[in-house]
């Protein structure tokens, strides 16, 4: 009797184990919660950005009016994102590749995570690295919550937890004129790296 | 009578691993499907707009163990995003789970081929059958 018990609870094992395999496809068929990668909004504005303080990925003070005088080309990321940020992030990478050596001392860019109880420094600096950023004129940044939340609502952009490490937020990416005020936006989950390459280009002295 | 009972309960634990059927489906959906696609091809919806290809599950994780699995989810690889700071270490194992369900589509899979993986997703097993060797790296993609 035993024996049949324990046949029985065996056969039950095994064809559990089977099953998955179509489950998860129909299942995943018919998930439509995946953004599908769209061409940005852009948009002109004129958004003065207050100052803040928040920690770069080596642990460091970072004070956002120190890039007075620069051209400033930030973006809202967080690294376990699956969708929306390794878009952003390739896209700021591209533009960082294509700056010319005399823009590069003029143009900084930002990466502000939209998740602190996960993106730590040495996180944000691990996640940078495996996108080949180069930390000259590049910094990834974050902070408690209580410091985090005034940035966000400063650049207008919505975050809300979800689950941890699973964030929605507002894809922006948002170029700034030397005195820090916000002059193009781009909502979306692919701006166009040339696009956003031109309007910087445009905030420039020499332009 | 003890090794009945023993047997009784590892089936009884294998029995709850399996039926995190719909967890292993969520994370999957949740964190992979946007560049590897519902199929595990690659072909997710944000496939095409990222800067390196993304590798097709049947051809990547089939060569792959467990463990080169499991390191590849905890500490990212290439542009794919490093869950380990964010999963529970029982998610990490559903989330093997899928990967290679996925990766069993469109190839002649026998049904003893499948227990190996589950017994060592779910129950920790020091130790795996097969080859362990890590594949080798090519290029950045996730």
């Amino acid at each position: 009797m035993q024996q049949r018990g324990l046949g029985i609870v065996l056969a039950t094992v095994i064809l559990t184990a089977l099953v998955p395999a179509r489950e998860i496809r129909a299942a995943s068929h018919q998930s439509e919660s995946h953004p599908q990668a769209q061409e940005s909004g852009r948009s002109q504005v004129h958004l003065p950005i207050a100052d803040f303080s928040l920690t770069d990925q080596t642990g460091r003070p970072f004070r956002f009016q120190e890039l007075r005088g620069k051209v400033v080309l930030v973006t809202f990321i967080y690294t376990t994102c699956s969708d929306v940020c390794p878009l952003l992030t390739s896209r700021m990478v591209l533009v960082q590749r294509d700056l010319k050596g005399t823009e590069r001392s003029s143009v900084y860019l930002l990466g502000i995570t939209t998740d602190p109880e996960i993106d730590r420094p040495q996180i944000l600096k691990s996640y940078a690295g495996r996108y080949g950023v180069d930390f000259s004129n590049w910094s990834f940044l974050t902070g408690s919550p209580g410091e985090l939340a005034p940035v966000w609502k400063s650049f207008r952009v919505q975050v809300q937890r979800k689950a941890r490490g699973l964030v929605n937020h507002t894809p922006l990416t948002a170029l700034l004129d030397k005195a820090g005020i916000m002059r193009f936006a781009y909502f979306g989950t692919s701006p166009d790296h040339r696009s956003m390459l031109r309007d910087l280009r445009s905030l420039l002295p020499s332009s | 009578m003890v090794l009945r009972i023993f047997a009784l309960a590892a089936l009884l634990s294998l029995q709850f691993a399996c039926s995190r059927n719909q967890e292993m489906k969520t994370l999957y959906a949740e964190r992979c499907l946007a560049c590897h696609g519902a199929s595990g091809r690659g072909d997710g919806p944000i496939a095409s707009s990222l800067p390196v290809p993304v590798p097709d599950f049947r051809l990547t994780v089939e060569r792959k163990s467990v463990r080169a699995i499991r390191k590849v989810i905890v500490d990212g690889k290439g542009i794919m995003p490093a869950y380990g700071p964010a999963l529970s270490r029982l998610e990490v194992q559903d989330m093997i789970r899928a990967v290679r369900v996925v990766s069993e589509e469109g190839r002649p899979v026998e049904w003893w081929e499948k227990i190996g993986p589950l017994l060592y997703a779910h129950c920790s097993l020091p130790w795996q059958f097969g080859d362990d060797e890590e594949e080798p790296q090519r290029g950045a993609g996730p």
